[in-house]
């Protein structure tokens, strides 16, 4: 009785599965639609932003739409992406008209560990917040074990979100 | 039969994998073709809408800057990362972690000593969107050659591929999924300045082998892992060093260095992070660990113990709120078919324990917070044993079990960001044993991690 086939089989296995599977990621379209199921434009808008007064990197350029239902604006849509530890997290967030959070979704995570920022129950955390919470890690946000980086990052990328929303897109028209 | 076990847990591992994926496939493939006709809808409208509204919605913007950039509607699924990529062929990214540490023993000042405990450099590679290498590669105690004591070692290198955002498959040295601190073991992610003891003499630091793994998260908030691995090796057992009453599983496991692999072993770990800030669950690690030694062509033909097998189990609870911060974690294992082996070893020091063990509970306050820094008094207990108990041996060669360790640590972390830290505590023990390295202590150091 020897053990060594068992190797072998394991990597069989996985080979099995991964023919059977596609991997399959949300888009940002999905991501879209998701949040904002009634909506009847995601209008891009394009603005200079001032890095320096929201704490932002210099450079940073967040993707963001305006939008619009059939009667009026609906709220704001943004894609990003931080570092997690080493690697580019892609993420979307939903607000709505009066700037509170009402999704948060990962696209893409491409890291060893901390993928389980992707679970609901830690993203549901940022619904209902706004630019005038702390939305800080360890403080009304809870912490993942294992993925810090993760969750710190993360964190950190929804606050300057939220912080572009109010000292520029809130006052726009 | 155990064997067989294995196998068909293996086999099953794999069929819950591939099966659901071809019950699912029809219904795959009709909501496929319902996207594409709804993506290429969508495209329709936006291009529509961009040619009318880009217009207004810039002028309606005060600063408005070039609409070019944002307002093209990403045309990739994933754009960010890959689209950058493969714009900039920067697939490979670098990180790293290092430890600095000054200990002094408060009876004996004389074996004071300074060291670069760990300089650490890892990569990571992505050949595709789904594939990659992940490599970590460590220098212990600043210099490694034959004259020093320091090492140079692969810590991991494993390729991952996800079969899905959800889960996937490694294949190659990685650490085992055991305990809190083995996979997670950057100094800015422990308080005070050295590990716990519980996980380096019970769950070794750090503790890693070669094989094939699975590994995932469930919508519900379970993360599983499941790995068929190296095992360690019984013959490697050294009773005339203390190197196994510091570890037991810390002098034979082997690291992938031309590792005995003729018994394999399985570990399993399922964690539950469904609230927030909790993380409750445990794993085990169980397999043959004599190697066939005795059958070996270097081996040792009088090895007694070719069938001896390993059975580590661990369980934890972690609570993370606000300031607040509080772990618990029990390991214990067990070593068998050890009788014949250490009446072998007798008049050696180090005989191979029957069963070992330890525990610890820990607090953590976030006291002090501006700008990025912050300050984390924290107060540990622990209670360990490495010969808890001995196979039993005739009248008069009984093996006594050793003392129980214990050991408070009381002391600080200041992280001056969230990724550098300078440590300091005082360490408490039951007894001394300065050939263990066990006596009351100061401690201070400096980790960092990026």
């Amino acid at each position: 009785m020897r053990a060594r086939w068992l190797l072998p089989m394991g990597a069989g296995a996985a080979a099995v599965a991964q023919v059977a599977h596609a991997v399959q990621y949300l888009t940002v379209e999905q991501a879209q639609r998701a949040a904002f199921a009634n909506a009847a434009a995601f209008v891009p808008v394009a603005v200079d932003i001032d890095t320096a007064a929201i704490g932002a990197p210099a450079g940073w350029k967040p993707l963001m739409w305006r939008v619009q239902g059939d009667a009026g604006a609906l709220g704001w849509f943004f894609e990003d992406a931080v570092v997690g530890k080493s690697e580019l997290i892609t993420y979307t967030l939903a607000l709505d008209a009066s700037g509170k959070i009402t999704d948060l979704e990962i696209l893409d995570y491409r890291e060893s560990h901390g993928g389980e920022v992707r679970l609901a129950a830690w993203r549901n955390q940022f619904k209902a917040k706004s630019a005038t919470d702390p939305v800080a890690l360890d403080r009304d946000i809870r912490n993942i074990s294992g993925a810090t980086l993760s969750c710190r990052h993360l964190t950190e990328g929804v606050h300057r979100l939220l912080q572009l929303y109010a000292h520029v897109l809130a006052a726009k028209p | 039969m155990k064997h067989r076990l294995l196998a068909l847990a293996i086999a099953a591992w794999g069929a819950s994998l591939a099966m659901p994926a071809h019950a699912d496939d029809a219904a795959l493939k009709a909501e496929v073709e319902a996207l594409r006709a709804e993506v290429a809808e969508l495209k329709a409208q936006v291009q529509q809408m961009h040619a009318v509204q880009v217009a207004p919605a810039a002028a309606a913007v005060a600063q408005a800057a070039p609409p070019a950039p944002a307002a093209t509607p990403p045309a990739a699924p994933n754009p960010g990362r890959s689209m950058a990529d493969a714009a900039t062929g920067n697939a490979t990214s670098l990180w790293g972690y290092g430890q600095l540490d000054y200990n002094r023993p408060t009876a004996r000042a004389a074996d004071a000593r300074a060291d670069l405990t760990r300089a650490v450099l890892g990569f990571n590679h992505e050949f595709n969107e789904t594939t990659r290498v992940y490599g970590e590669l460590e220098w212990e105690h600043a210099i490694a050659s034959a004259d020093d004591a320091g090492e140079s070692e692969v810590e991991q290198l494993f390729v991952e591929h996800a079969l899905s955002p959800n889960y996937g498959v490694r294949v190659g040295l990685m650490l085992v999924p055991i305990g809190l601190l083995n996979e997670h073991h950057e100094p800015t992610q422990f308080y005070g300045v050295e590990r716990n003891f519980v996980e380096q003499a019970i769950i070794p630091s750090t503790w890693r082998e070669g094989g094939v793994a699975g590994y995932g998260t469930t919508d519900s908030g379970f993360q599983w892992d499941l790995g068929v691995v190296t095992s360690p090796d019984l013959g490697k057992w050294d009773p005339t060093s203390l190197d196994g009453r510091e570890s037991p599983l810390g002098s034979i496991h082997q690291e992938l260095q031309l590792s005995k692999a003729h018994d394999l072993s399985i570990w399993a770990r399922l964690n539950w992070l469904g609230v927030p800030g909790l993380n409750i669950g445990g794993a085990v690690f169980a397999g043959k660990i004599g190697q066939d030694t005795s059958k070996q062509f270097e081996g040792d033909a009088n090895f007694p113990a070719d069938n001896s097998r390993l059975l580590v189990g661990e369980a934890h609870v972690r609570w993370q709120s606000g300031p607040w911060d509080f772990t618990a974690l029990y390991t214990r294992g067990s070593i068998s078919d050890t009788q014949d082996l250490n009446l072998s070893f007798l008049g050696q020091p180090t005989p191979v324990p029957k069963s070992f063990w330890g525990g610890y509970a820990q607090g953590a306050w976030r006291a002090l917070e501006w700008n990025q820094s912050s300050l984390v008094p924290f107060l540990r207990y622990e209670a360990f044993n490495t010969g808890a108990a001995y196979a039993s041996l005739p009248q008069g060669f009984e093996i006594p079990a050793l003392p129980t360790q214990r050991v408070w640590t009381a002391g600080v972390n200041y992280y001056l960001t969230p990724n550098v830290v300078f440590k300091f505590d005082y360490q408490d023990f039951r007894y001394d044993d300065p050939a263990l390295n066990y006596g009351n202590r100061f401690d201070l150091g400096l980790g960092f991690q990026f």
